[in-house]
């Protein structure tokens, strides 16, 4: 089973990337949480999708280091593992400590030792019950659980204002009951699958022999603004229009200034570069 | 880049005593963490009401774990019609099949227990049912290739020969009648273990969320969380069956499909971890 592919020879290794990530991730979140909480204005609910693109980051780059080794389930499966094993410890972590008035200080923290806590569980069982013997599933297994996590704590910070379970069950600013909440009426589940599939496509797309880090990063930066624009539109419901407007117009120029760097760095790598258009029916 | 790794060690199928008997004890001492927090109440409904909402999680999980073994699961080679079984991976397919029967299974959550999981069940194997059909219909009037198997001479149910059919080359292709059970199977019991993890995490949120103070219309929360659990859940035992068996098989013929036991402790200490950190929710403090 553990034969490895080398990916991306050469450039940042994974443990700076990784450093980078979490702290991006969780500087956001604690600033998205200072500024709802401390200033009582929601408009710092941007920075919920500046913490989800952080995950992706550090997960994109653990993701390429567990699938460099032949796991035979294809790489998606890494992804939906990630946020499966997330999704109970971040609604836990946002509830444990809901009753207190430190509680919501206390959340991107646990989010991210519960959800360590079950990856290490899982990667060991894939490691030693199944019989995997690859050298970093443990590890990794674990990294992608809190990228899991820590990911659904930002678009719950993106789209309510708030992480804690007070903020992610209750319909805030329109005053609708608790079945129209990010937890109610299932918001979460489209935050799932974005961040699922954000995580898991870009090595998937880019792996292969001319795999370069620098081209693969940029599509996880392109994939976590595409996410965060949905996410954005969403938020709309929960927190004050200009904090909505804010998040859409970041998501949006992000995303546009990403994919214009993708497209670059993809005509950089490629072989051969053909603008293809539609085939035409000619006559004959 | 899979395919050039995936080949399988030689002990790839053999099962792993000592790390199977640690991962019972941990599951062992995860259900006992759960009874003692019921019985100091912070776990609402007491210690016998947390242990039977876990012990009931974890024989939801386990029934997955076992299901997602007779699901046709061919990959990119059945794609190209070198393999034999449906042309995706085990976690989409198992996904698929058993979101499907979770659904049913949830729409009928106020008509009893009974009722929901017979919906569940039956909510799954149609999703598979329809999904085999259909892959084969593709297969046989779409790509041309008549339904063998690789892994058998004969089809244990029906008895037809099956070297004949199979191109040169290749492992089999289609979906031969025995992959087409196993599909329906793995799906009645994916659904089944689905609803059954939604429905008492259900209960246990309903029993709960009062006592956390919610004293609201608090039915949509408790089926947000439990639903959302739920289906994480699911992911994470039919992912940690895909590793099991690392990437395709044919169904209940396969060799491969003897690995089931490692693939049910694999999901009795997963779903113990996830069960009781997704009654941590309502923990009251």
């Amino acid at each position: 089973m553990s034969v490895k592919v080398e990916a991306s020879a050469g450039g940042v290794p994974h443990n700076t990337v990784m450093i980078i990530g979490a702290l991006i991730a969780l500087v956001s979140l604690y600033i998205g949480i200072a500024g709802n909480y401390l200033l009582g204005i929601d408009w710092f609910a941007v920075f919920g999708g500046i913490a989800v693109i952080g995950a992706l980051v550090w997960g994109n780059s653990t993701i390429k280091k567990l699938c460099s080794y032949g796991i035979g389930t294809g790489v998606p499966s890494a992804g939906m593992l990630a946020f499966g094993a997330g999704t109970a410890a971040f609604i836990a972590a946002s509830a444990i400590f809901c009753g207190f008035a430190f509680g919501i200080w206390l959340v991107p923290i646990l989010t991210l030792v519960l959800a360590l806590i079950l990856g290490l569980i899982f990667g060991w069982i894939a490691n030693s019950v199944e019989n995997m013997k690859i050298p970093v599933m443990t590890r990794s297994i674990a990294e992608l659980s809190a990228v899991g996590a820590i990911a659904l704590a930002g678009f719950a910070l993106l789209a309510t204002g708030g992480v804690d379970l007070l903020s992610i069950s209750s319909a805030g600013f329109i005053g609708l009951d608790v079945g129209s909440s990010f937890l109610g009426a299932g918001i979460i589940a489209v935050g799932f699958m974005l961040g699922a599939l954000a995580l898991q496509h870009p090595f998937n797309a880019c792996l292969g022999p001319g795999e370069k880090q620098d081209r693969t990063n940029m599509l996880a930066l392109e994939c976590g603004f595409l996410s965060m624009i949905v996410m954005a539109v969403i938020s709309f419901v929960f927190v004050s229009p200009i904090a909505g407007w804010i998040s859409l117009i970041v998501a949006v120029l992000g995303w546009i200034i990403t994919y214009a760097k993708y497209v670059k760095l993809s005509k950089r790598d490629a072989a051969a570069w053909l603008d293809a258009t539609p085939f035409e029916d000619k006559e004959e | 880049m899979s395919a050039i790794a995936a080949k399988p060690a030689a002990d790839a199928g053999a099962f792993r005593p000592v790390a199977s008997i640690i991962a019972i004890i941990l599951a062992i001492v995860l259900v006992v963490i759960a009874y003692f927090l019921g019985n100091f109440n912070l776990l609402p409904g007491g210690g016998v009401f947390a242990i039977k909402t876990l012990g009931l999680i974890i024989l939801g999980a386990a029934l997955i774990a076992f299901g997602v073994h007779f699901v046709p699961v061919g990959g990119a080679p059945a794609a190209m019609g070198q393999a034999p079984g449906i042309a995706t991976g085990v976690a989409m397919l198992a996904t698929g099949a058993g979101l499907a029967g979770l659904f049913g299974g949830a729409w009928a959550a106020e008509f009893g227990l009974a009722v929901s999981l017979v919906g569940g069940a039956i909510g799954g194997g149609l999703m598979m049912a329809i999904t085999c059909l259909m892959v084969n219909m593709s297969y046989v009037f779409g790509m041309g290739i008549p339904p063998a198997s690789g892994k058998v001479e004969k089809d244990p149910l029906t008895g037809y020969t099956q070297p004949e059919f199979k191109s040169q080359g290749t492992e089999g292709h289609g979906l031969p009648f025995i992959s087409y059970v196993g599909g329906v199977i793995g799906g009645l019991l994916g659904g089944l273990g689905g609803t059954l993890i939604y429905y008492e995490l259900l209960e246990f949120y309903n029993a709960a969320l009062p006592g956390a103070g919610f004293i609201f219309d608090f039915v949509p929360l408790s089926v947000g969380i439990a639903g959302i659990v739920a289906v994480g859940m699911f992911l994470v035992i039919a992912v940690l069956s895909a590793y099991n068996i690392t990437g395709t098989i044919e169904g209940p013929h396969d060799p491969k499909f003897k690995r089931f036991p490692r693939a049910i402790v694999a999901a009795i200490l997963a779903s113990a971890a996830c069960g009781l950190v997704a009654m941590l929710v309502v923990m009251i403090l």
